[in-house]
């Protein structure tokens, strides 16, 4: 009886031991390359200076935070990205998705495949690229100009407003194919038989959509829109590509404040990291909030 | 859970030994090297037309009397030099870092203060009192000589004699021009011709920059820390002069470098207010060969002390403090800090105006432009270096410029100009501790 018990014992700690070895490179490179330098940053984020000119000065970056303009309207231009953008990009993908998972439709492949393609494309080239074509003598200002939509050009990126606009539209050009294929595969799993018995019901279409397609597509709807609210967080590129931030910080986003904290002005890496946790406790916050809102309880 | 806390314990120890570890390892080696001579030294610039060409040149001029050192040449855009230094330097390890670096006039302070011991000290190897007096400000800190001078940002204004004839002006009429009747100029040219008179990226203030200089005058008192905007008298004519501009509808707005170079070549505005290096991309589009010409740059109508004479930009050389630092200081003392005859071919081959005052008095110097006219651009833009008025960058030239441009646009939609420069005042002083 002892005998086989410390077997038992023996037996589970050799799997436990073989477990935990499989295991063991992937957990010394996630805290080597993710909570090392995380540490390190809260650490930074109590220091003070320029270059290496660091010493602890308590939460003296947290408090210059609260009191920070520039941040704060890095931050608001963020939350309109934010507001704006999501929703859209999100109802976009959606819509586009199911157009797509339609059997009738011809050329599937080849529609899926060009609205996939811009999230495969270089975030520098296409910002470069949209940046000509929304150009004030650029290819949209003169396409509208041709239809006679507008009468003078629109200053898309030297114009507050607009510069916002363009951005929206770069991002959400790039990124919904990407949301288009997280739904796509989950209308896969969706048992046609489910509509099968709701058209024989009688229910139309849009019904159908709205009373099967969503709910069953709860769960990816939540997914996507945490990432894409993640994302959206740490915008960087489109903006330092395309507006740099301007016109007079129109365009700023909380990731391109860091940047500049960092690598455009005298570097000040500590209130960078300080601002960088900012991030981090939004995106905790917003992701709470989506969980709650929209996720089961468990 | 326990044991999941435990490994990741073990791991930041250990994580923490090896970081700790190398870093002693690297301190042993610059330490042991230092005073031995490498033989191979890199350099990195940005700009392949004129900085690199002008390296390249250097390199010629000193492999010819010492053959046995390697000079690399390494091209990187400026931003990625910065963004290279400041990680690099922060990190604490040298390796990778270049032995010589271009660093930006306005952001030299910057890198000396934050980075104190990283650059090599060059008293004593080259003599600042052989250079421009508004470059050894910037490139000197705590009494020591870093950097070795290059290029001046002198400035001047280019001007398009076509236009300016068709609104019925002539050159000479408008070399004693302050910017008030810079604006005049531009509404009779808009008149006449339909052409702006400038053209401006609202994220850029450089032409600020210029008209303060003028006047001696810049972001930051003379401490190179202070900010200095609320009553800085310079800086509110400024103020007060690129909102009229704006207003006058002369001004063709750009978002950036490529769309600038543009308006220049297709002949969409009439002047260009900048530093000299604009010469080889105005002279980039040859069929405007003989319609240029360049005047002194407009002063300030009401800041007494403000002179025809102002900088943008420009640029100087530092050593490196890691192995190898003596042969990159003997190589730039040799080239860049004494060498007049090497300028004689930087200006003829590159069109580079270096800041040394020896070199000032060759051939090249006083050789006539045809594409200006036949005007001796060198040799006007080099008197007016002379007169450049001496400030103070200090090390947050950018920092404070972001603040400008989100307040230089709420005084065009309104706000009053008072309460514009005491907001970035009170910014500025949370921004720069």
């Amino acid at each position: 009886m002892l005998k086989t018990e410390r077997q038992g014992a023996s037996i589970r700690a050799k799997n436990a031991f073989t477990g935990w070895s499989f295991i063991l490179i992937a957990v010394l490179m996630i805290a080597a390359f993710y909570f090392y330098p995380m540490i390190q940053a809260l650490i930074l984020s109590f220091k003070t200076g320029r270059g290496i000119n660091l010493s602890y000065t308590g939460w003296s970056n947290y408090e210059r935070l609260l009191t920070d303009k520039t941040f704060f309207t890095a931050l608001k231009n963020t939350f309109i990205y934010l507001i704006v953008q999501v929703p859209i990009m999100i109802i976009l993908a959606l819509f586009i998705s199911v157009l797509l998972n339609d059997s009738n439709l011809k050329f599937r492949g080849f529609f899926r495949t060009a609205i996939f393609l811009p999230c495969v494309t270089s975030l520098v080239a296409y910002s470069v690229v949209f940046k000509y074509l929304f150009g004030t003598s650029g290819l949209i200002n003169t396409m509208l100009m041709k239809l006679s939509i507008i009468g003078a050009p629109i200053e898309w990126i030297t114009d507050p407003f607009w510069a916002k606009i363009t951005i929206i539209i770069a991002i959400t050009w790039r990124w919904t194919g990407y949301n288009m294929i997280f739904y796509l595969s989950a209308l896969q799993n969706i048992d046609s038989s489910i509509y099968e018995a709701a058209r024989i019901d009688g229910a139309s279409s849009v019904k159908q959509f709205f009373k099967i397609t969503i709910p069953m597509l709860k769960p990816i709807i939540l997914f996507t829109s945490i990432t894409s609210t993640i994302g959206t967080l740490q915008l960087f590129d489109e903006v330092l590509n395309i507006t740099k931030g301007g016109p007079g910080n129109s365009t700023l986003s909380i990731s391109q404040y860091i940047y500049n904290l960092s690598f455009k002005y005298t570097a000040d890496f500590g209130y960078a990291a300080t601002v960088s946790y900012s991030i981090v406790i939004i995106i905790i916050v917003l992701s709470l909030i989506q969980f709650r809102v929209a996720g089961d309880r468990k | 859970m326990k044991k999941v806390m435990v490994l990741l314990l073990t791991c930041m120890v250990l994580l923490t030994a090896c970081s700790s570890g190398s870093k002693d390892k690297d301190q042993t080696a610059s330490g042991g090297e230092g005073d031995s001579k490498t033989k191979e030294i890199t350099i990195w610039a940005w700009d392949p037309k004129f900085n690199i060409a002008a390296l390249n040149i250097a390199k010629e001029a000193y492999n010819a009397k010492h053959p046995d050192v390697k000079v690399n040449i390494v091209e990187f855009a400026q931003a990625d030099i910065i963004q290279k230094l400041n990680t690099g330097l922060n990190s604490g390890t040298t390796k990778g870092l270049p032995n010589a670096v271009l660093i930006e006039d306005y952001r030299a302070q910057g890198f000396l203060q934050a980075y104190p011991d990283s650059f090599a000290d060059l008293t004593g190897k080259i003599k600042p009192e052989d250079f421009a007096d508004y470059k050894i400000g910037t490139t000197s800190y705590d009494g020591k000589q870093y950097g070795v001078p290059f290029d001046t940002g002198v400035a001047g204004l280019y001007i398009r004699k076509d236009y300016i004839e068709q609104a019925g002006y002539k050159l000479d009429d408008l070399k004693d021009m302050d910017w008030k009747q810079y604006i005049e100029l531009g509404k009779k040219i808009k008149e006449k011709t339909g052409k702006d008179i400038i053209s401006l990226d609202p994220n850029d203030l450089g032409i600020l920059r210029m008209m303060i200089q003028s006047a001696g005058s810049w972001y930051l008192k003379s401490d190179g820390k202070t900010p200095d905007l609320k009553d800085n008298a310079a800086l509110k004519e400024a103020f007060t002069l690129y909102k009229e501009l704006m207003e006058s509808n002369i001004v063709k707005v750009n978002a950036d470098w490529s769309q600038f170079i543009a308006s220049i070549n297709n002949g969409d505005v009439a002047t260009v207010p900048t530093g000299n290096w604009i010469t080889p991309s105005v002279k980039a589009e040859a069929s405007q060969s003989g319609k240029w010409a360049i005047l002194p740059m407009p002063k300030l109508p009401a800041t007494p002390n403000s002179v025809h004479a102002t900088n943008l930009g420009g640029s100087s050389w530092y050593v490196m403090n890691i192995p190898g630092s003596d042969t990159a200081a003997e190589f730039l003392a040799e080239t860049f800090g004494s060498n007049a005859d090497m300028y004689q071919t930087l200006l003829t081959k590159v069109g580079a105006i270096g800041t040394l005052k020896a070199a000032a008095e060759g051939e090249a110097y006083t050789k006539p432009d045809d594409f200006f006219g036949g005007q001796q651009t060198v040799s006007d833009f080099s008197k007016w270096t002379a007169e450049i008025p001496k400030v103070n960058y200090g090390t947050s030239t950018y920092a404070i410029e972001d603040i400008l441009v989100v307040e230089m646009q709420n005084f065009l939609n309104g706000k009053s100009l008072d309460q514009v420069l005491s907001d970035a005042q009170s910014q500025a002083e949370a921004q720069i501790k």
